[in-house]
């Protein structure tokens, strides 16, 4: 069983090896969580994920590009490949669950692909439907998996144009599923117009905005 | 004054009647006249009447163009799909490029029969006989890398293995100069106006220091080059948030003058700062509004432009800050050439 020193460091380490995207120093220090009898899900939540966090806040700063980010990314699923596994799943799993993909029309991926590891960062359940998803799959997707959030991408103008239908699609099959839209040509305005829930304009905010967007239809 | 006229003399430093309308629309001119989007990419002689049909019913300065984003996939031994359905450009299937051997094992296409450029040939043949600039549109040096491979791998390569990351970087900058000089041996290098699409050199995916470590080096040595061979005129669209990189692109030689053109997100006062005094600026219409705004919202962001515009030390051109999009309603394309009519009126 770790000290609590012991516990601190190996994840203290951990957040710092997946800010500095020290792919092999993750992996290195999964491996010793596990060994000092650390929960998979405390290195997780408190080791990889405020790493990824940092990050992201480092981007919105503009301190880290895409090229960081990315590295950050794989530094963290490093560490994610080796707990995930061994994470206990309660019967009443309460994590969030996200469908995510980006619209027909569309093959970019970076932007969801970011996305996706702030998602999991955050301990979420993420669906990944990949690229050129179109609305029955959506649909089809989130009453399957039966996930609180559907998080729509689209970086192309022409593309965009496809979410006002998934999202009618979506909310008549699920009222209560909560919708995120985000990608370069979006706005909030239009997110909004669209009918979106919520709309985050880099991949650093989404996990906050998509808080938000569940709290608010809680609420509502 | 003619179209050609226009154009040609706001090159030349002549002053033109009105804002010349630059065309940034491709598979927009397909839908007008009930074609698919993908004739555009496939056929040079109808790609060619399509645009030109369009350019002559809306008002546009230029002609017609042949080129899209994901150039340098096909070209270099990837495959792209054909656009179908909501898609308004060729998009990647397989990049070139899946591992870092294949970087090693990749060698320069051939500028004759490569990929679309048979295509672009026979469209560039025409613009000749038609008296249109020749635009040969390739990728720009760091997009062209990102289209051999994904641009995430690219992205990662920057960082963790930089070695390879130049390699594509040098494939597509002599690429470049091999197409560039092929059009210059058939059309003769003054007739030549090679146009550059640089949307992944944008901030929201790399820094300026980035652009200046791995792009800028490059960009300056195949600008060099091809004026070297004659060309007067390069055409950059410099496409996304490129701010943090204006200082950058200034030390791009471009000809005299250059043209380069922005996206909504460079305010074109910026861009006359930064680049202005080289370079003819084009812009900066934001494509989304053509889809989503009123026809009256469109004409007030033109007419703002153009007036923004009158303060270009080399000239200014009004567009779409990228493609407008096919889907558009017919109306509010018209709105940029009543704009132009209303407002844009010189001397």
């Amino acid at each position: 069983m770790a000290s609590p020193q012991e516990r601190e460091e190996t994840l203290k380490g951990l957040t710092e090896a997946v800010t500095q995207f020290d792919e092999e120093k993750v992996a290195e220090l999964s491996k010793r969580a596990l060994e000092l009898g650390i929960e998979p899900g405390d290195a997780i939540l408190n080791g990889l994920t405020p790493g990824m966090e940092r990050a992201g806040h480092l981007y919105e700063q503009q301190e880290y590009f895409v090229p960081e980010l990315l590295l950050c990314s794989d530094a963290l699923n490093a560490g994610l490949n080796i707990l995930k596994p061994l994470l206990r799943t309660e019967a009443s799993d309460t994590r969030v669950r996200v469908v995510i993909g980006t619209v027909e029309g569309d093959i970019h991926e970076i932007g969801k692909n970011l996305v996706r590891t702030m998602y999991e960062a955050a301990g979420w359940e993420v669906f990944d439907l990949g690229t050129d998803v179109n609305m029955a799959r959506f649909v089809e997707e989130q009453k399957r998996t039966d996930a609180h959030v559907v998080a729509l991408s689209a970086l192309m103008t022409t593309s965009m144009t496809a979410m006002p239908e998934i999202i009618t699609a979506l909310k008549a099959a699920s009222p209560r599923v909560t919708i995120m839209a985000g990608g370069a040509p979006l706005t909030e305005e239009t997110a909004k117009r669209y009918g979106a829930d919520g709309y985050a304009d880099n991949c650093g905010a989404v996990v906050r905005q998509t808080l938000k967007a569940l709290r608010t239809a809680r609420e509502a | 004054m003619t179209l050609e006229d226009r154009a040609i003399r706001l090159l030349r430093g002549a002053s033109v009647d009105r804002t010349p309308l630059f065309p940034f629309i491709l598979g927009f001119c397909a839908r007008n006249a009930g074609h698919p989007v993908a004739t555009i990419y496939r056929d040079a002689e109808r790609s060619f009447e399509l645009q030109s049909w369009t350019h002559e019913q809306y008002g546009f300065d230029w002609g017609p163009l042949y080129g899209y984003a994901s150039y340098g996939t096909w070209e270099f031994g990837g495959a792209i799909k054909m656009p179908e359905g909501r898609e308004q450009a060729p998009s990647h299937v397989r990049f070139p490029v899946q591992s870092e051997g294949d970087v090693i094992s990749l060698s320069l296409p051939e500028a004759e029969t490569a990929g679309c450029l048979p295509v672009a040939m026979e469209f560039s043949r025409l613009q000749a006989a038609a008296g249109k600039p020749i635009s040969v549109v390739c990728a720009g040096n760091f997009t062209m890398a990102g289209n051999i491979a994904p641009v995430g791998t690219l992205c990662r390569w920057m960082l963790k293995k930089p070695d390879l990351a130049h390699r594509l970087m040098r494939l597509a900058t002599d690429h470049i100069i091999d197409v560039v000089g092929q059009w210059c041996d058939t059309f003769g290098a003054e007739q030549v106006i090679p146009q550059f699409w640089e949307p992944l050199t944008a901030n929201t995916i790399i820094s300026p220091k980035q652009f200046e470590g791995f792009v800028l080096p490059y960009l300056v040595e195949s600008a060099e080059k091809i004026i070297a061979m004659g060309v007067r005129h390069l055409l950059y669209h410099i496409c996304g948030d490129q701010n943090g990189n204006l200082p950058l692109w200034a030390m791009v030689p471009t000809g005299d003058p250059g043209l380069c053109s922005f996206g909504v997100e460079v305010d074109l006062t910026d861009a006359f700062r930064h680049l202005g005094a080289g370079n003819v600026i084009i812009g900066n219409i934001d494509p989304q509004v053509f889809l989503t705004a009123t026809p009256g919202r469109i004409y007030d962001l033109c007419r703002a432009a153009i007036e923004k515009g009158r303060a270009a030390p080399r000239g200014f051109m009004l567009s779409s800050g990228c493609e407008i999009p096919p889907d558009s309603p017919p109306y509010h394309v018209y709105a940029m050439q009543k704009a132009i009519r209303d407002s844009g009126k010189n001397g």
